[in-house]
C-alpha cells in the first residue's frame, strides 16, 4: 500500500526533469544572444532578414523528423554567407546592415538559395524510394530463401499463416 | 505286458534333457479325453517305464498341482516325474507335457456305461479304498484337490492288478472331465469348465461315487443323461441314485453313505475315512431329502415342490422367472407352502433392493440370480444360462476364450458382482471366501477400463495363473511366464512381417498380469489414442521387460519394433534429427536391444532441444514473413525512404553550407 503512491509520483518526476533541463538550456541560449545584441546587432539584423525562410520552415514543420528547416537553412545560409562575411570582414555597422537588407540582391540570393533547399527537400524522397525499392526486392528474395531453408530443416509445420494487417484494414 | 512293447517310433522330443517322448508312439489306453498319451523313456534309467501326457493346446493346466505333485510318490497316485513345455512336431508348436510313471495294469475301465469286471467287496479295501485314502491324504497335505477321481481315470498300478492309482488331474481345469454321476449335485449343476478347485469334500464324494460304480461293475443309471441324474440325485439323494437297490455289505454301506452324503458339511472327511479303515465303525448317515412344499409352485407349466428344483427351473427359463419373483409369488410360496421364513425374508429383501436400482433390466437379472442362490444355497452362481462356482470363473473364461465362445455373459456376471451376492447368501462365514471375493471384485476394475492391457483379457490372465498367453503372436510358443514372452515375440517377428504390433491386447494383458514390477506409465501410454505416444509406450514396455528379465539378442523383435517407430521419429520436427534417428534405430535394431532403442527414441533432452529449435525456427520464419509482407505492401519504402531522403537532403544542404563558408573564409583570409 505504501509503495504504490511513491512509484506513481516518481515516474512523472523522472519525465519532467529533461523538460525542465531543456527549458533552462533554451533560456540560457536566449540570454546569451540578448547579451550579444549590443555588439552584433548588424549581424543579427542581416541574419534575421536573410534567414526568414529558415525561420518559417522551422516554425511550420511538425512531426518527429524535422529535416526541412535544416535542408532549407543550409542553402539559405550559403546564399546569405557572402553578405555576412562582407559585414564581418568589412563594415560591421548598423547602417551598412540596413543598406544590405533594403537592397534586392542579398534577399534575392538568400531567398533563392532557400528555395533551392526546399526543392532539394522535396525532390530527394522519390529518388531514395527508387533506390530502396530495388534493395527491398533483393531483401525479399533473400528472406524467401531463408524461409525455404527453414522449411527444409523443420518441415511444413514451421510455416505460420500470417494475415497482412494492411489487407485486413482494407477489407 | 506294457513294458515289452515299448520302443519309441520316430524322432523323440526331449523334456529337460532327460525324458524322450515319442510323438509317433501314441498310447490311447493311457490318454484322457483332453490329453493324448505317448510312449516316453527315461535316459537316466532305461528300466523305468514312463509315459507322457500332452495337454490340449490352449487349455490352462493346473500349475499349482504340477508344482506340488512333482516327485510325490504315493500309493494311490500316478507319480508325476516331470513336466514342462516342449516343441511338439505333430502340432508344429509348443505344448505342455507331463511325464508319469506308467501304471502297468492298464485302465480300470474305459467307460461307465458298459459293463466291466467289478471289484469284489473283499478286495475293495485293499485295492481301492486304501490307495485312494492315501492319495486323498497326500493331496490334502499339499493343499490340493484332485477333482478327477472317476473309474475311467483309475489305473491298476501293477500287472497283478492289486492296487489302483488315480490318473492325471492337472492337464485340464478341475473336474472338467467329470460326469454328473460322479460329482456332487452342486458341482454337477455347474458348467464343466467352471467347477473350480472345490474342496476335499468333492474328492471324497467322487471317490464314493467311483467306489459304488466299481463295486457294481457299471453305472447304475447308464441310460440317464446328466440333467436327469442331477434331478434324480435331488429327489432321491446321491446314495439312492448310485446304490439304489443293489445289495452291499454293511461296512460298504457305511462308507458309501458317508462319502455320498449330499451335505458337504456332513460328508465324511479324510479322518473319517481313515477311522473307518482302522476298523472304527461310524453310524451310517441317513440321506437328507429336500423339504417338500405343501403346495407346488406353478412355473413354466410345471409344479415344483422343492426350492432346489424351482431354482434349477428358474435358471433354465431365465426370462420367465423375473415376474414371478417381482410380484411376490416366490416369497409367498416360500412363506406359506414351504414354511421357510428365512428364505422368504431373503427373497423379499432382494426384491426390495432390485426396485431401487435404476437399471431395471440389469436389476431383474441380478435379482433372479440372487433368488436362485437363496432357493438353493449350495448351487453355483447362475446367471443367464451360466452356472459357475466363484473359483471356477477363471477356467470358465479360459475355455470360453480358447473355444471362441461368447464371453459377454461371463463378463456381465463379473461386472454385476454375482460373486458378491453368492458369498452374501452363504450359510456360514468362511475366511477363505473373503480373499477370493476380493480377488474377483478386483477384476471389475479391469473390465470397467476396457483399454489395452485391461478388459476381459486381463481378467483371463489374472484369474488363471497357468494360462499361457493366447495372442496369435505367442500361442505357438506356449508362453507361460514373462521370461518366455520376448523370445516368443522374437520368433514370431518373421511371420508378422511388419504387420501389426508385437503387443496386442492379449500380450498387454498377459504382461500386466504377470509383472511384479511397475509398468503403470508404459501401460497407460500404450492405451493412449495418439499413435506416437502409444507406440512409444509399447517400446518402453518391451524394453522394461528386456531390462528386467535380462534378455539380449532380440534381433527380430528389435527390427520389428524399430520399423513401427515412424510416428515417434516423425514426432521430432528437425528433418536432420529424423534422418539421424532413423539411421541409429536401424543400427540398434541390428544389435537386438530394445533398451537402447527406447533410450534413443524416448530421450527427453533430445525432445526438448528439438522443440526449442523448432520454436526458434518458427519465430524466424514469422519474422521473415512479416518483413516480406511489409516489403510487398511498400510499408518499408514509404516510411523508411522518406525519412532517409529527408536526412540525405539535410546532409547535402549542410554540406553545401559548410563548403560555402569554408570557401568564403579562405577567399577573405587569402
Amino acid at each position: 500500500m505504501a509503495k504504490t503512491p511513491t512509484k506513481g509520483r516518481s515516474a512523472p518526476v523522472a519525465q519532467m526533469q529533461p523538460v525542465k533541463q531543456r527549458t533552462a538550456n533554451r533560456l540560457l541560449i536566449l540570454l546569451t544572444m540578448i547579451a550579444f545584441i549590443p555588439f552584433s546587432l548588424p549581424t543579427l539584423l542581416v541574419m534575421f532578414c536573410g534567414l526568414l525562410p529558415t525561420l518559417v520552415a522551422a516554425l511550420l514543420e511538425r512531426g518527429d523528423n524535422r529535416y526541412a528547416w535544416i535542408c532549407v537553412g543550409g542553402l539559405n545560409f550559403s546564399g546569405l554567407a557572402p553578405w555576412l562575411f562582407t559585414l564581418w570582414f568589412g563594415h560591421h555597422e548598423l547602417s551598412y546592415a540596413i543598406q544590405e537588407i533594403t537592397g534586392l540582391t542579398m534577399l534575392l540570393t538568400s531567398f533563392g538559395a532557400a528555395a533551392l533547399g526546399w526543392l532539394l527537400y522535396l525532390a530527394m524522397p522519390p529518388v531514395v524510394t527508387t533506390v530502396l525499392s530495388a534493395t527491398s526486392q533483393r531483401r525479399a528474395i533473400v528472406l524467401a530463401a531463408q524461409q525455404r531453408k527453414l522449411v527444409e530443416q523443420w518441415g511444413e509445420e514451421v510455416v505460420v499463416r500470417i494475415e497482412d494487417p494492411a489487407r485486413e484494414d482494407g477489407s | 505286458m506294457a513294458n515289452e512293447q515299448q520302443k519309441g517310433v520316430g524322432s523323440p522330443v526331449t523334456l529337460r534333457e532327460r525324458y524322450l517322448i515319442y510323438p509317433g508312439s501314441a498310447l490311447p489306453d493311457l490318454a484322457t479325453p483332453s490329453a493324448q498319451a505317448f510312449h516316453a523313456e527315461d535316459r537316466r534309467d532305461q528300466a523305468k517305464v514312463v509315459f507322457a501326457l500332452v495337454a490340449r493346446p490352449g487349455f490352462p493346466v493346473r500349475i499349482n498341482a504340477l508344482r506340488a505333485l512333482k516327485g510325490v510318490e504315493c500309493a494311490g497316485l500316478m507319480t508325476l516325474l516331470e513336466w514342462g513345455v516342449v516343441d511338439w512336431p505333430p502340432a508344429n508348436r509348443k505344448v505342455m507335457v507331463l511325464v508319469y510313471a506308467r501304471p502297468l495294469g492298464g485302465r480300470v475301465t474305459a467307460s461307465l456305461t458298459t459293463e466291466f469286471k467289478c471289484v469284489e467287496e473283499v478286495d475293495a479295501v485293499r485295492k481301492i479304498v486304501n490307495p485312494v485314502v492315501a492319495a486323498l491324504k497326500a493331496l490334502k497335505a499339499a493343499s490340493l484337490t484332485h477333482r478327477a477321481i472317476r473309474p475311467t481315470n483309475m489305473f491298476w498300478a501293477s500287472a497283478a492288478k492289486d492296487r489302483i492309482v488315480l490318473g492325471d488331474c492337472a492337464t485340464v481345469p478341475p473336474a472338467y472331465e467329470q460326469p454328473a454321476l460322479i460329482e456332487p449335485i452342486e458341482s454337477a449343476m455347474t458348467h464343466a469348465s467352471g467347477r473350480g478347485a472345490g474342496t476335499s469334500a468333492d474328492d471324497v464324494y467322487a471317490f464314493g461315487a467311483s467306489l459304488a460304480i466299481l463295486l457294481q461293475g457299471m453305472s447304475p443309471v447308464p441310460s440317464l443323461d446328466d440333467e436327469a441324474v442331477i434331478r434324480q440325485k435331488i429327489v432321491q439323494g446321491s446314495y439312492g441314485v448310485l446304490i439304489g437297490d443293489a445289495r452291499m455289505p454293511l461296512p460298504m454301506i457305511e462308507i458309501l453313505r458317508g462319502t455320498l452324503c449330499d451335505d458337504a458339511h456332513e460328508r465324511w472327511d479324510n479322518e473319517a475315512l481313515e477311522l473307518w479303515l482302522h476298523g472304527r465303525r461310524l453310524s451310517p448317515l441317513v440321506a437328507k431329502i429336500e423339504k417338500r412344499a405343501a403346495r407346488g409352485f406353478a412355473f413354466n407349466n410345471t409344479e415344483y415342490f422343492t426350492s432346489r428344483e424351482l431354482a434349477i427351473a428358474m435358471a433354465r427359463h431365465w426370462e420367465a422367472a423375473a415376474p414371478f419373483v417381482l410380484d411376490g409369488r416366490v416369497e409367498l410360496w416360500l412363506r406359506r407352502s414351504l414354511d421357510n421364513k428365512e428364505k422368504a425374508n431373503a427373497v423379499a429383501t432382494a426384491v426390495q433392493a432390485a426396485g431401487a436400482d435404476a437399471d431395471k433390466r440389469g436389476a431383474a437379472d441380478i435379482l433372479v440370480s440372487k433368488v436362485c442362490m437363496i432357493l438353493d444355497g449350495r448351487a453355483p452362481i447362475r446367471y443367464k444360462g451360466l452356472a459357475v462356482m466363484p473359483d471356477g470363473f477363471g477356467s470358465l473364461l479360459a475355455l470360453a476364450m480358447v473355444e471362441g465362445r461368447d464371453l459377454r455373459i461371463i463378463a456381465e456376471a463379473l461386472m454385476r458382482e454375482t460373486t458378491r451376492a453368492w458369498f452374501e447368501t452363504r450359510d456360514a462365514y468362511n475366511p477363505d471366501n473373503s480373499v477370493l471375493e476380493a480377488h474377483i471384485r478386483a477384476q471389475k476394475v479391469f473390465l470397467d477400463r476396457g483399454t489395452i492391457g485391461n478388459g476381459v483379457e486381463r481378467v483371463l490372465y489374472e484369474l488363471n495363473e497357468a494360462m499361457p498367453c493366447i495372442s496369435p503372436l505367442t500361442v505357438d510358443s506356449y508362453v507361460l511366464e514373462l521370461r518366455d514372452l520376448l523370445p516368443a515375440l522374437n520368433a514370431s517377428a518373421k511371420k508378422a512381417e511388419g504387420k501389426g504390433w508385437p503387443v496386442d491386447r492379449h500380450v498387454a494383458a498377459f504382461v500386466a498380469a504377470r509383472t511384479n514390477f511397475d509398468i503403470e506409465r508404459q501401460m497407460s501410454d500404450l492405451a493412449l489414442p495418439d499413435p506416437a505416444r502409444s507406440v512409444l509406450g509399447m517400446l518402453n514396455l518391451l524394453a522394461t521387460i528386456q531390462w528386467r528379465v535380462g534378455q539380449g539378442g532380440l534381433y527380430g523383435l528389435a527390427a520389428w519394433t524399430a520399423a513401427l517407430m515412424a510416428p515417434v521419429i516423425n514426432g521430432f520436427h528437425g528433418r536432420e534429427k529424423r534422418r539421424e534417428l532413423e539411421k541409429e534405430a536401424v543400427r540398434i535394431a541390428r544389435e537386438g536391444s530394445l533398451v537402447e532403442l527406447s533410450r534413443l527414441l524416448d530421450n527427453p533432452e533430445d525432445r526438448h532441444l528439438d522443440q526449442q529449435g523448432f520454436e526458434e525456427a518458427r519465430a524466424e520464419w514469422v519474422a521473415a514473413q512479416r518483413e516480406i509482407l511489409d516489403i510487398e505492401a511498400g510499408r518499408v519504402q514509404k516510411g523508411e525512404a522518406v525519412r532517409t531522403a529527408q536526412q540525405v537532403a539535410a546532409l547535402v544542404s549542410v554540406t553545401i553550407a559548410f563548403i560555402t563558408v569554408t570557401l568564403l573564409l579562405i577567399a577573405k583570409v587569402l
